[in-house]
């Protein structure tokens, strides 16, 4: 499974979501292969990754990408919206964690 | 690294009430742009991202990471802070902002250790407050200092 953090850049807010993402994984026990990367919006598309975490304004932008796939961030940097959503897709794609 | 990038040169406090978005980024880009580690094509860049795009980079509460790409007009990794005393609202009310971060990396990979740092700072929602109650760029620089 590949989980994807896009923003504008591709350069600065989409590695601390990366890192934001790893992190909680971690904290959560997954076992589980889970793929966390970082991009830009223009080299993202619909088949990039199975989930795709982007700062809420930017959501527009990727259209391509099924809304089910997509998980709108109001901020980047606080864990514990975060780890809501992390915790969500785990369930929902049955991964046991903590 | 965070301390080498924030000095007495690169954080500044301003009022603010008479800013705009794009006087504060402006503002807070000056003097990267004054040391010659950014030119004014990578202000004039951020400042027409958010006008095309919108407000996306304000990361969190009270706070925004201007940056553009390193294309643009970045000749080095550098970093500054304005803090303002009153918000500004970045291109609407839903987005107030009291701390401008200007960002400017060369390439993909070389800044990775700094927005960690970064990052490390910001998620203390503690010293988040400090920041947008500090009086001083001492003050500030002290917050980040730890």
């Amino acid at each position: 499974m590949k989980f994807l953090a896009v923003c504008q850049s591709g350069l600065g807010s989409s590695f601390m979501v990366q890192m934001n993402i790893q992190q909680i994984l971690k904290d959560e026990n997954v076992d589980a292969d889970i793929d966390v990367s970082h991009s830009d919006v223009g080299s993202t598309s619909g088949d990039s990754a199975d989930y795709f975490f982007v700062e809420s304004t930017l959501g527009d932008v990727l259209g391509n990408v099924p809304a089910e796939k997509l998980i709108l961030l109001k901020s980047l940097i606080d864990k514990d919206e975060i780890k809501e959503h992390v915790n969500t897709i785990l369930d929902k794609e049955d991964i046991e964690h903590s | 690294m965070l301390t080498d990038l924030l000095t007495s040169n690169t954080i500044q406090i301003n009022e603010g009430s008479d800013l705009s978005w794009e006087d504060a980024i402006r503002l807070s880009a000056k003097p990267l742009e004054s040391s010659g580690f950014i030119n004014q094509s990578y202000v004039d860049e951020m400042v027409s991202i958010v006008k095309s795009k919108g407000p996306y980079f304000n990361i969190g509460p009270e706070i925004a990471l201007a940056h553009a790409r390193p294309e643009a007009g970045a000749n080095k990794i550098s970093l500054s802070l304005l803090k303002t005393d009153h918000e500004i609202s970045l291109v609407d009310e839903t987005h107030p902002i009291k701390l401008w971060f200007v960002l400017s990396a060369t390439d993909n990979n070389s800044h990775l250790e700094l927005i960690q740092e970064l990052m490390t700072l910001l998620m203390d929602k503690q010293k988040v407050q400090q920041m947008c109650d500090s009086k001083s760029v001492e003050e500030l620089k002290s917050i980040v200092n730890v």
